[in-house]
């Protein structure tokens, strides 16, 4: 411990030990008041206190003021301004003042009068004061306890004149257990197993199965992927899909490892600073690049660095600090000591990366990695091995054929070659084109000299837009032949008031994958580059009119090909085009191909396609002048490449070699990549900006800790990864607790701080400070394992407890924050879903890889999707993406997938660490008629017939334990043989209505079942998929 | 637990115990909670029930003039210069260069920041004076015009969004950063719904020439935030199930579920018996009002009863589900069945170059629409305590983006001021507040912030703006922030 630290620590036991039970406690009583009342004025913002005033502070509070008076003088409550003041009865006087909406009860201000007569005792914030070990208390005869938990729970329920309730039974131990560890039910077997052992340690056994399940890592992770914002789209305007999902792989991985939960922090916050981080380290980055981003036209970088950097300190503080630090971004905290220059402190460990402002509307918005797998790494080396065996071999060949070479003509002449302009069009389109584009049938726009710039004729026409916009035509009536060499050319004038970023020209013989692009990569097929997208060169010079012209072999456009439509595209700015066509060039015979003088002359006349630089170069020099290296290049260069019978003869190794190409160019497209974080070289100066407006810079800041939470730690660096190290140091008083208390959040409902995200002052206190604080060290000191903490938790007594609740105990204990009785509170969206999923059979049990785009509506991406973006459109996969568990589900931001938001499931736009629990008529509509959910009835309704037994009683108890673990009571038993005998008579006289219940969904009926009765029993799994106890955990 | 959940769970368990029942009205939504419904008793009928204390504790603040809102949402920023905000000097400004004494050095978008000219384009359209105050209201918009005595056209409207999600997001939520809860969801945690068979905050997506397409729209812009999900707007669509998953599957006949209701609710009811949780009670009542939204939406979408007299009043289109003209046919009905916000989004005003043709499309889409509107809320009584709002995010420049010439231009976004219109509950009719310069660049007089717009509408509906908050990670927040101020002058 450091040493610093001590004279605090005695302090709080002095403070815990001497605390009286009538005297006002300060933390848990009178804080809060005074945080809820005062501090807004008088708090640690220094720009709005008044009078001179601070009451967050015990020396400030017991300074002189302004006036001369004091607020508080300890044990004299009656010379103390605070009090007067809250007593007051006239407005002008009185505090809180009666406009402020604050208002104390009678009993709080004489709370507060009794604190300040009796010493006005002061403390830390208890959240700010490290974690101490508590005295256990006894346990009480008769009461089962595991766990000092149960002690620290038991002595509350003491106080408060409660008992716990008995065990649970087996059935309702296995299905609670299951649902929290692994988020889906027991199997009917998995209980009978249970049921059966004898053993004293059976249900421990179930915890370590689970513990030890695959199945853990997913259901743990997708709660945390909660808090990390993970999503598949940017988030911000296009809302484009983003390729982050190795990130939520490696989540899965490192909580069924077992990793510790400091060594998941560092890696998810500073990975890649770690000494020779891994490949794994690299993508836990992910954790902070998977904020929103935009890519919006006109958006300006400066603005939205600072917004990454604001969303990354909010996120990390909310996770690990539990406290709310978004609003020091404007302002010194109101209610917590932390000041806007430590806000800003702390936005500069983010602010510098190399990630650019705008997202681009990519995929993979730089940094990012590629994550190959294990196999995709090994077949990469075996096919370089290849290319390398077939380059060894092709050289040997080629030396020797230019070893052999000579020229047969060394004096042959080239007469003029015949060149062939056919202009396609120009004033008006080809003979039964249509016109389309970005406008429909009124795309084309026509315009004339002098409004307007013109190259030939009359008319040009003229494109200006946002983004990627287009005319063009197809279906013409003579199409457009090519031949040999034949190049496709169009004339363009760029607007140089509003010049686009790109001119692309695309051509369609049947399909439009063939493209040449000017300028930036951002027309149609953008990141090819080969012929459906090629890049000629740089955008044309503005204000005059330029020859764009292309080969057409190299656009996939070979010797027979027939153009039947043109489209001229560009993105943004304003464009001319005209007096498109194609350019036919006589090329040189067999016989001229083998001698390098007739080609040389050929060349100088023939441009295109462009030789290599080099070999151009070498052309251009006077044969006499070239040396002797330079002879050879240009020999090297003409046997291999033009010489008939050389270019056969290596033929089939360039076939070998483009072969294999092909095959690495699939590996490589195959292999995911991932965003992750990355510093500049140079620092991003961060400033504190006023009022968080990105244009107010103030003072300079560099990345530094807010001491006053926890010393910094020996040898810390000034980066990321010293932010983690001191996250995770022994003394810190928040990071444990605030986790643990999220765990305990997940088994038993709510936090024992109920603001899981924020400990500070304005946040809830913990109901159970001592087991808090138990559970807090306990963790660090089992070099936080989390296996073993939810091990721990879910093997105490108090979350083995029936879940049955009384009037009385409702009354007494309405939350359950007590813990009076077991955790009872509806399921996840997620678990709910894939609950519906498993007892139907159709569960895809594959862990990990891209997200997956199962049933929803139609039509709902359509009325909000930006016409450019690709998530503009959803298409819904088939077959067993139809089936993975629901943290694999497309999770597009700004349209969330319907059936998982409407229970509850946040939009991930932003960290957080609590959900709602609602309970409204849409989620009975999901329940009731989404198709996943009646498809998972007529699935599990097969199951039933098949796996059911031969009585109608024992198929209702395997549909009923299957879902709810337990036994159906005769009552219930007897309700479902009525759903199911009033059903069969009824699908029996509408035979066709079970045919239509049977056909929902993708997955195939079983064969030979009788219809009526499996659309019969497809409704008694429908009404048990629909119970309230499904859809709860108890 | 939510704090919104925690208050509906006393509430709950006062009625199951008996407990105080009533009084502490601190749940929106708290009809679903009716004993009537809680012993299965068959459905009523939709209608409006008498105004019972739904919302929050406290509110309204006082006496509201508006019950409900419609907001009309040009989405992408019309032109307040071609439409409303009259210039004629610009006309002698053809191509001059905006002077740097106007611009004032504030920031503009990237998309037009490195042009090297800033070329005014005076409007092409012809504008006339309406109305007893003789508004100038331009000729594209003649219907409009004819009603503009009751409208209160704000021409100073201003954010310092400057691009289209973070100004969208901004009007709608109070912030330009996701996660706040937008203005309906405000109002249906904050008011409640005024009709147990409806949701109470609605949201309708137009299409423009048969198919969607414009700037993005975005669920956070009628998602409730921190707010419970409860209150986020349902949207209405034009395809397919009115609202999600209403239809029943193929092969389960209405009969079939009703019965399928009845044995769920024995089973539940049993389970409730047993472990005493009241939320298993809660979940009955929801399956109720499940069930009674399969008739009471279709019935709501059903115009086969409107009047020809009416249909035309709103324009051929109006018999095209999911046309301007429909939905805002459906926002009467929807304002008549007692819902409380109602969000008409129409999207394709982006026009930053071929504005003159585009802008007379959407126009041509939009006029009779909104006319009819506000004319079939008055003929009927209901534009006293009927609030309807019509404009975008921001307003567009005077200068042109892109190539300029007579007849054709592009304007890029311009946040310091444009115009919006108000019309009914509680908003003064036929006037026209707030002045901007000659160049419609700059407020010289009244300016109404978005937060003011909002506070406004607040207190239109009897909500004090500042006392509308919800605790949220140990803040107050609100819909304006900690900003906004009420316009006196609007209000009646």
């Amino acid at each position: 411990m450091n040493s610093r630290f001590i004279p605090a620590c005695l302090l709080v036991l002095f403070s815990f030990s001497c605390s009286r039970a009538d005297e006002p406690d300060f933390n848990r009583e009178i804080l809060p008041l005074l945080s809820e009342n005062c501090f807004a004025c008088h708090g640690p913002d220094e720009n709005v206190r008044e009078a001179g005033l601070r009451l967050d502070l015990e020396e400030s509070a017991l300074e002189k003021l302004e006036s001369g008076n004091r607020a508080i003088v300890a044990g004299q409550s009656s010379r103390s301004e605070l009090i007067t003041r809250i007593f007051s009865e006239d407005e002008d006087l009185l505090m809180p003042p009666p406009d402020s909406g604050k208002n104390l009860s009678p009993a709080e201000k004489e709370k507060i009068r009794k604190w300040v007569d009796q010493g006005a005792a002061w403390s830390r914030h208890w959240a700010f004061v490290p974690p101490n070990k508590p005295e256990i208390p006894p346990a009480r005869k008769g009461w089962q306890t595991h766990s000092p938990i149960d002690l620290l729970i038991q002595a509350e329920l003491r106080k408060q004149n409660l008992s716990p309730e008995k065990e649970a039974s087996r059935e309702s131990l296995i299905r609670r257990v299951t649902l929290d560890l692994i988020g889906l039910p027991p199997t009917v077997q998995e209980i009978d197993h249970f049921l059966d052992d004898p053993s004293p340690n059976a249900y421990e056994k179930v915890v370590d199965r689970l513990l030890a399940s695959r199945k853990y890592g997913e259901h743990m992770g997708r709660i945390w992927l909660d808090a990390a914002r993970y999503a598949d789209t940017h988030g911000l305007h296009l809302d484009n899909e983003r390729e982050i999902w190795p990130y939520r792989n490696w989540v899965i991985d490192a909580l069924n490892s077992n990793m510790p939960f400091d060594q998941f922090t560092i890696e998810q916050l500073a990975g890649d600073l770690l000494p020779e981080p891994t490949l794994e380290q690299k993508v836990a980055t992910g954790f902070n690049r998977c904020n929103v981003t935009t890519s919006e036209g006109g958006s300006i970088d400066a603005e939205y660095y600072v917004r990454y950097a604001v969303d990354r300190v909010e996120t990390t503080s909310t996770v690990w600090l539990g406290l709310t630090s978004g609003c020091a971004a404007c302002h010194d905290h109101k209610f917590d000591p932390l000041t806007q220059k430590e806000f800003y402190q702390l936005f500069s460990y983010f602010y510098s990366l190399t990630e650019r402002a705008m997202d681009g509307n990519a995929k993979l918005p730089p940094p990012v990695i590629k994550v190959a797998t294990e196999e995709q790494k090994k077949e990469l080396e075996k096919l370089n091995a290849e290319l390398a065996s077939i380059a060894k071999s092709l050289n040997e060949k080629q030396t020797a054929l230019v070893a052999n070479y000579s020229d047969p003509t060394p004096d042959g002449k080239l007469g003029k070659l015949e060149q062939a302009e056919k202009v396609w069009f120009d004033d008006a389109l080809p003979e039964g084109a249509r016109p389309e584009g970005n406008e429909g049938g009124n795309s084309w726009q026509f315009v004339s000299a002098p409004e307007h710039p013109v190259y030939s004729g009359k008319k040009s026409t003229r494109r200006s837009g946002n983004g990627l916009t287009q005319h063009f035509f197809s279906s013409v009536k003579n199409k457009l032949a090519l031949g040999k060499g034949d190049r496709l050319f169009a004339y363009v004038y760029l607007d140089p008031k509003n010049p686009p970023e790109t001119v692309q020209l695309q051509f369609n013989n049947g399909t439009w994958e063939h493209r040449a692009f000017w300028g930036a990569d951002k027309g149609h097929g953008a990141g090819r580059n080969n012929a459906s997208n090629l890049k000629i060169g740089p955008l044309p010079e503005t204000g005059k009119w330029v020859r764009l012209e292309v080969e057409a072999s190299r656009v996939g456009l070979p010797e027979g090909s027939q153009v039947n439509g043109w489209a001229f595209t560009q993105f943004g700015g304003t464009v001319y085009w005209d007096r498109p066509g194609r350019i036919t060039t006589q090329g040189l015979n067999p016989e001229q191909q083998k001698s390098l003088a007739v080609w040389e002359q050929y060349r100088k006349q023939v441009k295109q396609p462009p030789l290599p630089a080099p070999i151009q170069k070498i052309l251009d020099t006077e044969s006499g002048k070239r040396n002797k290296d330079q002879v050879k290049q240009l020999v090297d260069h003409f046997v291999r490449n033009v010489h008939p019978e050389a270019v056969a003869a290596i033929k089939p190794f360039r076939d070998q070699q483009a072969a294999v190409r092909t095959r690495v160019d699939a590996v490589n497209k195959a292999i995911p990549s991932s965003l992750i974080m990355e510093d500049r070289k140079q620092k991003r100066q961060a400033y504190v900006l006023e009022r968080g407006e990105y244009t107010q810079q103030r003072e300079k800041v560099d990345s530094r800790i807010p001491e006053w939470i926890s010393p910094p730690v020996s040898g810390m660096t000034e980066n990321r990864l010293g932010l983690a190290k001191w996250l995770v140091s022994r003394n810190h008083p928040l990071t444990s607790r605030v986790t643990v208390n999220r765990y305990w959040q997940h088994f038993f409902g709510t936090g024992i701080v109920k603001t899981s995200e924020d400990f500070g002052i304005q946040g809830e206190r913990p109901t159970h400070p001592e087991l808090l604080d138990w559970l807090a060290i306990d963790f660090m000191e089992h070099d936080w394992n989390v296996k073993r903490m939810h091990k721990q938790l879910v093997m105490s007594a108090t979350y083995r407890q029936s879940s049955h609740v009384t009037p009385e105990k409702l009354r007494l204990d309405p939350e359950n924050r007590l813990l009076s009785r077991g955790p009872r509170f509806r399921l996840d969206a997620e678990v709910i879903r894939d609950s519906a999923l498993w007892v139907g059979g159709l569960m895809v049990e594959k862990i990990g890889g891209p997200s997956v785009k199962p049933y929803q509506p139609a039509g709902l991406w359509k009325p909000v999707g930006f016409g450019g973006s690709n998530t503009a459109v959803f298409r819904q996969d088939k077959g067993e993406k139809l089936y993975r568990r629901s943290m694999y589900t497309f999770w597009k931001r700004t349209s969330p997938p319907p059936s998982l938001s409407t229970f509850d499931a946040p939009d991930r736009e932003t960290c957080q660490v609590r959900r709602a629990r609602t309970n409204t008529p849409l989620q009975a509509l999901v329940l009731m008629n989404d198709v996943q959910f009646v498809e998972a009835a007529r699935k599990f309704g097969e199951r039933i017939l098949k796996e059911g037994g031969e009585s109608a009683k024992s198929k209702i108890e395997f549909a009923f334990r299957s879902v709810l673990t337990r036994r159906p009571s005769p009552t219930e038993l007897q309700t479902l043989a009525n759903v199911h005998a009033e059903a069969k008579d009824e699908f029996r006289n509408n035979p066709h209505s079970a045919a239509e219940l049977l056909k929902i969904g993708e997955s195939p009926t079983a064969d030979g079942l009788d219809a009526n009765d499996l659309a019969a029993w497809t409704l008694v799994a429908h009404v048990i998929l629909n119970l309230s106890e499904t859809v709860t955990k108890n | 637990m939510n704090p919104i959940r925690e208050a509906e769970l006393i509430e709950t368990r006062r009625h199951f115990f008996g407990k105080a029942a009533g009084g502490m009205g601190s749940v929106a939504l708290a009809s679903l909670l009716n004993p009537e419904l809680l012993a299965g008793a068959p459905a009523r009928p939709a209608a409006i029930p008498p105004s019972t204390a739904t919302g929050i504790d406290g509110l309204p603040h006082f006496a509201p003039k508006a019950k409900r809102v419609i907001y009309l949402f040009m989405s992408g920023a019309p032109s307040q210069l071609d439409m409303w905000d009259y210039k004629p000097k610009m006309q002698d400004w053809y191509d001059k260069d905006l002077p740097d004494s106007v611009r004032n050095g504030q920031r503009i978008t990237t998309m037009t920041s490195g042009q090297k000219r800033f070329p005014i384009a005076p409007s092409i359209f012809k504008f006339n004076r309406f109305g007893k105050q003789g508004a100038w209201v331009s000729e594209l918009l003649p219907h409009t015009a004819g009603m503009v005595d009751d409208l209160a056209v704000i021409k100073t409207v201003n954010t310092e969004a400057i691009n289209h999600d973070p100004a969208i997001t901004y009007i709608q939520t109070g912030s330009q950063i996701p996660g706040r809860p937008s203005t309906g969801a405000w109002l249906s945690y904050g008011l409640g719904s005024m009709n147990e068979n409806l949701p109470a905050f609605m949201v309708l997506h137009s299409t423009v020439n048969g198919g969607f397409g414009g700037q993005a729209l975005y669920a956070r812009l009628w998602g409730s935030g921190f707010l419970s999900t409860r209150y986020q707007g349902v949207s209405l669509r034009s395809n397919g199930d009115p609202v999600l998953y209403l239809s029943n599957p193929n092969g389960l006949s209405a009969k079939m579920r009703r019965k399928m209701l009845d044995n769920l609710a024995q089973l539940n009811r049993e389970r409730y018996q047993e472990v005493g949780d009241p939320e298993i009670q809660s979940r009955i009542a929801q399956y109720e009002m499940a069930y009674r939204m399969q008739t009471s939406v279709p019935e709501l979408t059903d115009i086969s009863g409107e009047s020809q007299q009416t249909l035309d009043m709103y324009g051929p289109e109006v018999k095209k589900p999911g046309t301007f003209a429909a939905n805002c046919l459906l926002a009467r009905r929807m304002a008549e069945r007692g819902v409380r916000f109602t969000q008409v989004f129409i999207r394709q005003w982006d026009q930053h170059g071929n504005l003159p043709n585009d802008i007379r499309r959407q126009c041509g889409i939009i006029d009779q629409p909104c006319a009819a509107l506000v004319q079939d809320l008055k003929q009927r009584g209901m534009l006293d305590d009927t609030l309807v709002i019509w404009g975008g995010e921001f307003g567009r420049t005077i200068y042109c983006q892109g190539g300029l010439s007579k007849t054709n231009y592009g304007r890029d976004h311009h946040p310091r001021c444009y115009t919006k219109w108000m019309a009914g509950g509680g908003i003064q009719p036929g006037i026209v507040y707030g002045e901007t310069d000659d160049f419609s660049y700059n407020v010289t007089e009244n300016p109404v912030h978005i937060h003011d717009l909002n506070a406004t509408m607040l207190h239109c509906l009897g909500v004090d703006h500042e006392k509308l908050t919800f605790k949220h990670q140990g803040r107050d927040f609100r819909l304006t922030d900690v900003h906004g101020n009420i316009v006196p002058d609007l209000l009646a």
